[in-house]
């Protein structure tokens, strides 16, 4: 479930806001989507895109003076109008949109099953409007109903309600993101900023346990005892339009192009050349940890292998875990570890439960994070920004490049001793004009359409490379549907080579010339001895480009830079690829850019 | 401005930017990207062009985006300085009138119309919104050039004759390229076919005047605009902007301009008028300027001497270089110890000869260059070309070639 929006104080404009805020919120999910309006109480709700609520919306002319909105992408029961937010007790006084999970909601379903309450939506949400219905109906007033209700509530939420006859836009939150947008004689709530910076730069982000009760004067923040809290309001800096598409046919491709100016941002002043020395301002007094964990999910996951080996390198125990297993199977800690969180969002549940699980045994928590101010941002005792901008389309693209960088940054502000850095430097300031080498020049298109009709596709590499393998395999999965694994390629005999024939293509991921790039060139005649076409992405250094059938040419650099530029490769071979094929690239089925569910 | 009544009505906030040429007399440096992604200072042209309408008020832009559009579309995304841009695509570059027809569902009401290839001073813009009443107002300024821009005939504030091809030295009054329109000129364009490849927007203008001789309005100026036709008027356009420090950076003394990000060693010197972009580095004992505009991610190497250049972005200059009257592009590696005289030099582009030219060389994008090597007066290298320790370069080198001593 994904994301939510609110509006109070905006008169008849509500419906407007509710709907635009729900466009800038699609990326959290788009399975469902729909509104609540009050006074009249009245619901509209519709499986699909955005596009299939919008066309209820033009043909009902809704009207209301606050309200209440839903983008929702399923974890409990499947897709459709039925399942679809807000949901309602049973006479339609309560109207509420959640996102995150209601872990006990059996019990409390159970319970009011038992008390003759019907209902008719498969979801955990819909227990909440019934608890507060219950309440109402128990005497309490409004607000006391509410609090009672998410008292009574467990797992992690962002809620918000309307009752009828309030006037009021009742909200908490409880580990899923909720931010109040603070406007002249208007308030408004949502998942994430960007569905209100249109109106307003001016924020408060609430803290697990704060509930809001919004009224068209103003709004008051409570804690969980129910005792005002000050807060912070806080001004943001980016626009609306900062998520429009820029003439491009899919965001993924313009978030691909946007490369060379993110990684810019990303390594600008954090270096310095003539010195030779890298500075991360955010944890410069951070002493060199015993050891590093990663956790991450994802894309995030392959930056984390890709952190994890340089840190190897340098001689520092480091490990990359998927933060999904961490908290399940937590690996041995000591008071010298670092845990390192790789989220683009600051918001993956998985990961912040991984970080908070670390935290509450006591050790140092850092955030490689794309997002100021996300809870992960928040909850950790370091953050570091990757700075990429805003990612739109659901397959990362600039991010994992930066996140690429951010680790080469991070690892060297983390260990001590001197090095010379300069060729590292030189080779991570170059980057932006060897992607954009890249960009102009790039054969993937044309091999995208000549082996666009293959079986499947395995990507291999070594060393760092492993992780642009699973993360090109991963994107090819994500947009074009194709079947696609990744391997490190010494695995390949010892079980996935049985998958190789001439149809399926082999991209293998050579850069230098080291012991890592003469055996991978073992690996591609051993499939090229099953007849699979092999295409190689590399740098012209070893023999790859000769030995294969095809290439996919990056400029040459250093070793820690090379990863950044194959993958950029494999990006435009997915991205031609699923264009190709017709694939939906921006939402992909099934997929949520930040999944704030565990 | 002082009637704030009808202001309102023909006063234009939107614009419409043509961006979509390649610049073919531009070549080689425009293998990768359109004409006004070039660099004056250290800037792209179209940067400075969208400078000057958000400095005359201008609050939506359109930007008809062709040759590499990519380029355009990465470097300034859906919005620049929190000023909204729309992208139209212009397939086919078929001239001006064509170009400007794509944006026909852009702009709701008047509009300007702006080169996005062509640098021009906001008041340029101001003078022409302001005098805009109807259907159409251009920007007139005098000088010898006419016979390069096309010449008008101007009588009183209202253009009676646009004169394509002038003869030299009958009309000193042209057509700067900046423009007010209504939503007429579209309906007047969609009435033209393309003939010859071409659809200029002077055909359209001209019948406006057929149609109605008061309909065209001119509005004399004075202000600065420069454009650049031949690779080498990328250093003059670098010259005029630093001389009246339209540089994006922080100045440190009154004509030397650094970027906060910059890393300058304090044995090197600059010599204003410079710019420095982000993320430059130079090396001790180096010698930049005067007249030099560094692009951000640039460096150079220690002892090096540079006057007269134009630096692209993420080039690395190794040390004891001296370079006069340089264009280098982006992402260029230039090893130790390369010698550029400067100009003056008869150059050939299109096989027409230029005598005289102020230019030491061009280097096109990602030229690597090995140490020890000269560049003779005028020469033009291909972008990706090779060129090995010491070879001395004469004339033109393809596009990817590697030349060896």
């Amino acid at each position: 479930m994904c994301g939510i929006v609110g509006s109070i104080g905006r008169g008849d404009g509500t419906v407007d806001v509710l709907m635009e805020g729900l466009r800038s919120l699609e990326y959290r999910g788009y399975d469902s989507a729909g509104i609540a309006l009050g006074p009249s109480m009245g619901v509209l709700r519709k499986s699909g895109e955005l596009d299939a609520l919008a066309e209820v919306v033009e043909a009902n002319e809704p009207t209301g003076t606050y309200g209440i909105g839903h983008t929702r992408w399923s974890t409990h029961g499947p897709p459709n109008d039925r399942n679809s937010h807000p949901h309602t007790d049973e006479t339609g006084r309560v109207a509420v949109v959640h996102n995150g999970i209601i872990e006990n909601y059996a019990a409390l379903k159970a319970d009011l099953q038992e008390t003759g309450v019907t209902f008719t939506s498969d979801t955990d949400t819909e227990v909440i409007p019934h608890l507060i219905a219950q309440a109402l109906d128990a005497g309490d007033d409004p607000e006391t109903a509410f609090h009672n209700t998410v008292d009574r509530l467990e797992g992690s939420y962002a809620i918000a309600a309307i009752i009828d006859g309030t006037e009021t836009i009742f909200a908490a939150r409880q580990g899923s993101p909720l931010v109040v947008g603070v406007g002249d004689n208007c308030t408004y709530l949502a998942s994430d900023v960007p569905a209100f910076v249109e109106h307003t730069r001016n924020v408060v982000f609430l803290e697990d346990g704060h509930r809001v009760i919004a009224t068209k004067t103003g709004y008051t923040i409570l804690d969980e005892n129910r005792s005002p809290v000050d807060v912070e309001v806080e001004t943001v800096s980016y626009t609306a339009e900062a998520t429009g598409k820029s003439g491009y046919d899919h965001y993924m491709l313009k978030e691909i192009h946007e490369q060379p100016t993110a990684l810019r941002q990303c390594f600008s002043g954090r270096s310095d050349a003539l010195a030779g020395t890298v500075t991360l301002e955010e944890i410069d007094s951070i002493p060199q940890p015993d050891e590093v964990q990663f956790v991450a999910c994802g894309t995030s996951y392959h930056a984390a292998l890709y952190g994890a080996a340089i840190l190897r390198e340098m001689g520092i125990s480091a490990e990359a875990y998927l933060a999904s297993e961490y908290a399940l199977s937590p690996p041995p800690l000591s008071l010298g570890t670092l845990v390192v969180g790789i989220t683009q969002s600051g918001e993956t549940a998985d990961t912040l439960a991984a970080l908070r699980d670390a935290n509450s045994r006591g050790v140092s928590t850092l955030t490689l994070t794309n997002t100021v101010n996300s809870t992960a941002a928040r909850e950790c005792d370091h953050a570091v920004y990757i700075r990429a901008g805003p990612e739109i389309g659901v397959a990362a693209t600039k991010t994992f490049s930066s996140q690429l960088v951010g680790c080469n940054l991070l690892a060297e502000e983390l260990v001590d001793g001197s090095r010379d850095l300069r060729p590292l430097i030189e080779s991570l300031r170059n980057l932006p004009d060897n992607v954009q080498s890249i960009l102009d020049t790039s054969s993937a298109e044309r091999l995208a359409e000549e082996y666009g009709k293959s079986n499947a596709y395995f990507f291999i590499g070594r060393g760092t490379n492993v992780a642009v393998a699973l993360e090109g395999a991963l994107k090819c999965k994500e947009i074009s549907y194709e079947h696609a694994e990744g391997f490190p390629a010494g695995e390949l005999k010892h079980g996935p080579l049985a998958l190789v024939t001439p149809e399926t293509p082999v991209f293998a991921i050579v850069t230098g010339d080291d012991e890592r790039a003469q055996k991978t060139l073992g690996n591609i005649k051993e499939v090229q001895a099953r007849g699979a076409p092999v295409i190689a992405v590399t740098d012209g250094e070893s023999d790859a480009a000769e030995i294969a059938d095809e290439t996919l040419m990056i400029p040459e650099t250093e070793e820690r830079a090379a990863p950044v530029l194959a993958n950029v490769q494999l990006q435009l071979f997915s991205y031609h690829l699923a264009d190709a094929l017709g694939r939906p690239i921006d939402k992909p089925r099934n997929l949520a850019k930040s999944v704030t569910v565990e | 401005m002082s009637d704030i009544s009808s202001s309102e009505t023909t006063q234009p906030s939107s614009a419409v930017v043509l961006a979509a040429g390649e610049g073919t007399r531009l070549r080689p440096l425009t293998a990768n990207r359109p004409k006004p992604m070039l660099p004056a200072g250290t800037r792209p042209i179209l940067e400075h062009v969208l400078n000057a309408l958000i400095d005359a008020g201008i609050s939506d832009i359109h930007l008809v985006v062709g040759y590499q559009a990519n380029r355009v579309r990465s470097h300034f995304g859906p919005t620049y300085r929190d000023i909204p841009i729309t992208y139209h695509t212009q397939a086919n570059q078929l001239g001006s009138g064509h170009a400007l027809l794509q944006a026909r569902d852009g702009p709701d009401g008047p509009f300007l119309l702006v080169n996005g290839d062509q640098i021009i001073d906001h008041r340029i813009v101001e003078a022409v919104s302001t005098a805009h009443t109807d259907t159409a107002t251009l920007a007139v300024v005098e000088g010898p050039e006419a016979i390069d821009y096309g010449a008008v005939h101007l009588d009183g504030d209202t253009i009676t004759k646009l004169i394509e091809q002038p003869a030299d030295g009958e009309f000193r009054l042209f057509n700067a390229g900046v423009y007010a329109f209504g939503q007429q000129i579209f309906q007047v364009l969609e009435t033209l076919s393309v003939e010859r490849g071409e659809l200029p927007l002077t055909d359209a203008i001209q019948l406006l005047i057929d149609e109605d001789d008061h309909s065209v309005g001119g509005v004399r100026t004075d202000h600065f605009w420069m454009d650049a036709t031949h690779p080498w008027d990328l250093l003059s356009l670098s010259r005029e902007l630093l001389t009246r420090g339209w540089v994006d950076a922080p100045t440190t003394d009154t004509d030397i301009y650094v970027a906060e990000s910059a890393h300058i060693h304090p044995d090197a010197t600059l010599v204003g008028p410079v710019i420095v972009d982000s993320d430059v580095v130079i090396e001790a004992g180096a010698v930049v300027g005067p007249y030099a505009a560094i692009g951000a991610s640039v460096t150079i190497g220690s002892g090096s001497v540079l006057r007269d250049v134009v630096i692209d972005t993420d080039t690395t200059i190794r040390p004891n270089t001296t370079a006069i009257e340089l264009v280098a592009g982006q992402g260029c590696r230039i090893g130790a110890a390369l010698t550029v005289g400067g100009g003056p030099a008869d150059v050939v582009l299109d096989e027409e000869v230029y005598s005289d030219v102020d230019l030491g060389g061009v280097i096109s994008d990602r030229v690597d260059i090995g140490s020890g090597a000269v560049l003779e007066s005028g020469a033009l290298i291909g972008p990706g070309a090779t060129i090995g320790p010491g070879v001395v370069v004469r004339g033109h080198i393809d596009a990817g070639s590697e030349v060896v001593r």
